[in-house]
């Protein structure tokens, strides 16, 4: 037997929220590459993720809603590596590359998120606090995600490579095969502690995958990956 | 059926004239890497139109570089259809640095052709540019005969500038010509290997089998070498509004909203055409401001803009206008009106893929674009190359995404996987340094006999090399004494932990892409 107040009070609930139509995003994210996942589960709809600049690791986050069938955006980004991301997952047919925003930039990624699912941006400066905000806001109602390669108050999450270590490269001889990194996260969306985990990024086929270098790195990588 | 009469003024080079270049100059514009004009300086050292810059400024090392502005190219145009307004009326912008008249009513005022001509050539030149002018059947000859007429006047007979060719011997006047002035590179490229070298040629074949083997486009190109119009005009019933037009209510002073409102409208326009089977083959731009002044202008169409294009046109219109001065108050109403309406013979905007765009994305993609310009969104399509930049041809949003080359073909030279997660659109010049101080060499064996031991970043950075691997000798279109090029690639690793992609020509190191 329920409590009639409980059910009442239920009941005005999804009255208000239907009024107000709040969009619950919190519930819904976007997947992240599976190798991933020990440092962020995944990408929540809503939420402004920042990696510590462009390179593999913006790349690798963008993959994992791509491969999903979303579409992503990058701006400002003229020199990303398409074939790299393609090798990672994301897949090109679903991508928009908007190169060279110059000032509008912030226009830009307004425009563009609720549109795409994935908005990757590099500001050319450090963005002022009221753009932090506007576009924080807009990412929150419009659910799609923000990356952002560089400094952004308040981000849900900030991921960033911490130690690299090609192989392959000798004194003259070999090829670039793959590079061992420590990805640590930090921040609310990581679950308020840093976490951390070897990955391979990329791997000898250009794809993402965990690296098992527990062993090497001693317990303190097993315990920050558990 | 005879065709119109058709005068053309041709503003040589006009990209580098609208900048304020002296042909005296060396001087090209350039637009994704490639020349797209150069002035008469430039062309006498070698570089030509559709040459990559890299190649330009190796004929001419102190060629002065410019960015393509389609705007600004616009908007000087302006000033010289102003001036030949003065003239005649009805004009009408092909593109910048091309505009049409037709010349059936000012030659009975002005007493013959010729007459018309040199009046309007004296008008422009008396505006401060140099022109050339041709008259003949249809613009697609008299823009050749233009063009003839600035052949002549630079040559020493010391030609006037402009060239009329009769309406008997216009098809004769076209015969000499080499197909590839039709401007339609598939085509033309299976005629000149059938051994179709001239417009002569083309004419001499019948009509029938043309169209039969070549289609629509063979047809129109068999028609314009005959000196006829490209396409059979369609009559239509008359008082049939096929425009479309939009009221700006509150009037907007920005230029924005009203392009905005003009691919809209211009989609528009093209499903009233298209419902009746027809294309037009030019666009009537008009323009209502609030002090209830009206301006109109005529740009060439021939079915093949899309909405986008005919945006862009309004664009560069108004913006012209304004600075001119003739569009000075609030904007009212705009206008598109179909003008000459053809029977469309069939061109699909898009084949595939656009269909399997999310309705959202593209809305977006067309806003991006008409705020910041539409080769400003583009899309990622993988190419063939052996450099990481040539892999991934970026094609503007909305045109068509065939690679320029095949992807799977075997390229000899190529860095092996992973690739790298940034690649500079042009390589950036670093210093890479052997342990005496001096560049590394690559020996035509492909030997490199002092190993890297310092990378010098184009900011100064040095970075120590902590090993590195190579090279990949690419020797590029070695066939070709203009597009080819030698270079060899090295994969290089420094102590901040980051792996360079470096590549070497002509002794002169750069870095063409980084393992980040």
């Amino acid at each position: 037997m329920r409590d009639p107040s409980l059910e009442q009070a239920e009941a005005a609930l999804a009255d208000v929220s239907d009024r107000l139509d709040v969009r619950r995003f919190e519930e819904s994210s976007l997947p992240a590459l599976p190798a991933l996942r020990p440092v962020l589960p995944g990408l929540r709809r809503g939420q402004v993720v920042t990696v510590d600049g462009v390179g593999a690791l913006a790349l690798a986050l963008m993959a994992g809603p791509s491969q999903a069938g979303s579409w992503c955006a990058v701006v400002g980004v003229p020199d990303l590596g398409v074939p790299a991301a393609s090798g990672m997952g994301c897949d090109p047919e679903r991508m928009l590359l908007i190169d060279e925003p110059g000032e509008r930039w912030v226009d830009v990624v307004a425009a563009l998120l609720g549109a795409v699912d994935v908005v990757l941006v590099c500001p050319p400066a450090r963005a002022p606090s009221p753009v932090v905000r506007r576009l924080s806001a807009l990412a929150r109602t419009s659910g799609s995600c923000l990356v952002v390669a560089g400094a952004w108050e308040g981000a849900m999450a900030r991921l960033r490579v911490e130690s690299s270590l090609w192989t392959g490269v000798g004194q003259g001889h070999g090829h670039l095969r793959g590079r061992r990194v420590r990805v640590v996260a930090e921040g609310r969306g990581a679950g308020g502690r840093s976490r951390s985990a070897w990955l391979w990024l990329p791997g000898p086929d250009g794809s993402v995958r965990p690296a098992d270098l527990v062993a090497v790195d001693g317990e303190r990588t097993a315990a920050g990956a558990a | 059926m005879g065709l119109a009469r058709a005068l053309v003024l041709w503003c040589p080079d006009w990209p580098l004239i609208a900048i304020g270049v002296d042909p005296a100059q060396a001087a090209v514009v350039v637009a994704s890497g490639r020349v797209v004009a150069c002035s008469a300086a430039a062309r006498a050292a070698g570089v030509r139109r559709g040459q990559r810059l890299r190649d330009a400024q190796r004929y001419c090392p102190d060629v002065a570089v410019h960015d393509d502005d389609p705007d600004g190219q616009a908007r000087a145009f302006e000033l010289v259809v102003a001036a030949m307004e003065e003239a005649c009326p009805r004009v009408e912008v092909i593109r910048p640095g091309l505009a049409a008249v037709p010349v059936r009513g000012p030659a009975r005022y002005y007493g013959g052709e010729g007459a018309v001509a040199a009046t309007v050539r004296d008008a422009v030149l008396e505006s401060g540019f140099t022109c050339a002018v041709g008259v003949a059947d249809g613009t697609f000859a008299a823009d050749l005969a233009a063009r003839r007429a600035w052949d002549e006047s630079c040559g020493d007979d010391g030609g006037q500038g402009v060239r009329v060719v009769p309406s008997a011997s216009t098809a004769a006047f076209l015969a000499p010509h080499p197909v590839a002035v039709l401007e339609m590179p598939e085509l033309t490229d299976v005629l000149v290997r059938l051994g179709v070298r001239t417009l002569g040629d083309l004419a001499a074949l019948p009509g029938r089998d043309v169209l039969a083997r070549f289609g629509a486009d063979g047809e129109a190109a068999h028609r314009l070498a005959w000196g006829r119009q490209a396409r059979a005009p369609a009559t239509r019933a008359p008082g049939e509004d096929l425009g479309a037009e939009f009221e700006f209510d509150p009037p907007t002073a920005q230029s924005e909203p009203a392009v905005f409102a003009a691919k809209s409208l211009a989609d528009r326009m093209h499903d009233n055409l298209a419902a009746r089977g027809l294309a037009c083959t030019r666009v009537e731009i008009e323009a209502v401001t609030a002090d209830g002044r009206s301006r109109s202008r005529l740009w060439r169409h021939d079915g093949r803009l899309s909405g986008l294009a005919v945006a862009e046109r309004v664009r560069w219109q108004l913006n012209a206008w304004r600075t001119s001065g003739e569009l000075a108050a609030e904007l009212t109403f705009l206008r598109l009106a179909p003008d000459q309406l053809v029977v469309d013979t069939g061109r699909q905007l898009t084949l595939w893929g656009r269909h399997e765009v999310d309705d959202a994305v593209a809305r977006v993609a067309d806003r991006l674009q008409v705020m910041l310009g539409h080769a400003a969104v583009t899309r990622p399509v993988p190419s063939g190359g052996r450099g990481p930049a040539a892999q991934v041809a970026r094609v503007p949003w909305g045109d068509s995404t065939e690679p320029a080359s095949q992807v799977q073909r075997p390229w000899p030279g190529r860095v092996p996987d992973p690739a790298p997660s940034v690649v500079h659109p042009e390589p950036e010049p670093v210093d890479l340094l052997d342990t005496t101080g001096v560049a590394v060499v690559v020996s035509g064996r492909s030997v490199v006999p002092e190993p890297p031991v310092r990378l010098v970043l184009g900011d100064g950075t040095e970075l120590d090399v902590t090993g590195w691997t190579g090279p990949w000798p690419a020797s590029e279109r070695w066939w070709d004494a203009r597009r080819g090029r030698r270079l060899a690639r090295l994969q290089v690793l420094t102590d901040d932990g980051r792996a360079w992609l470096l590549l070497v020509e002509q002794g002169r190191w750069s870095a063409e892409a980084v393992y980040a």
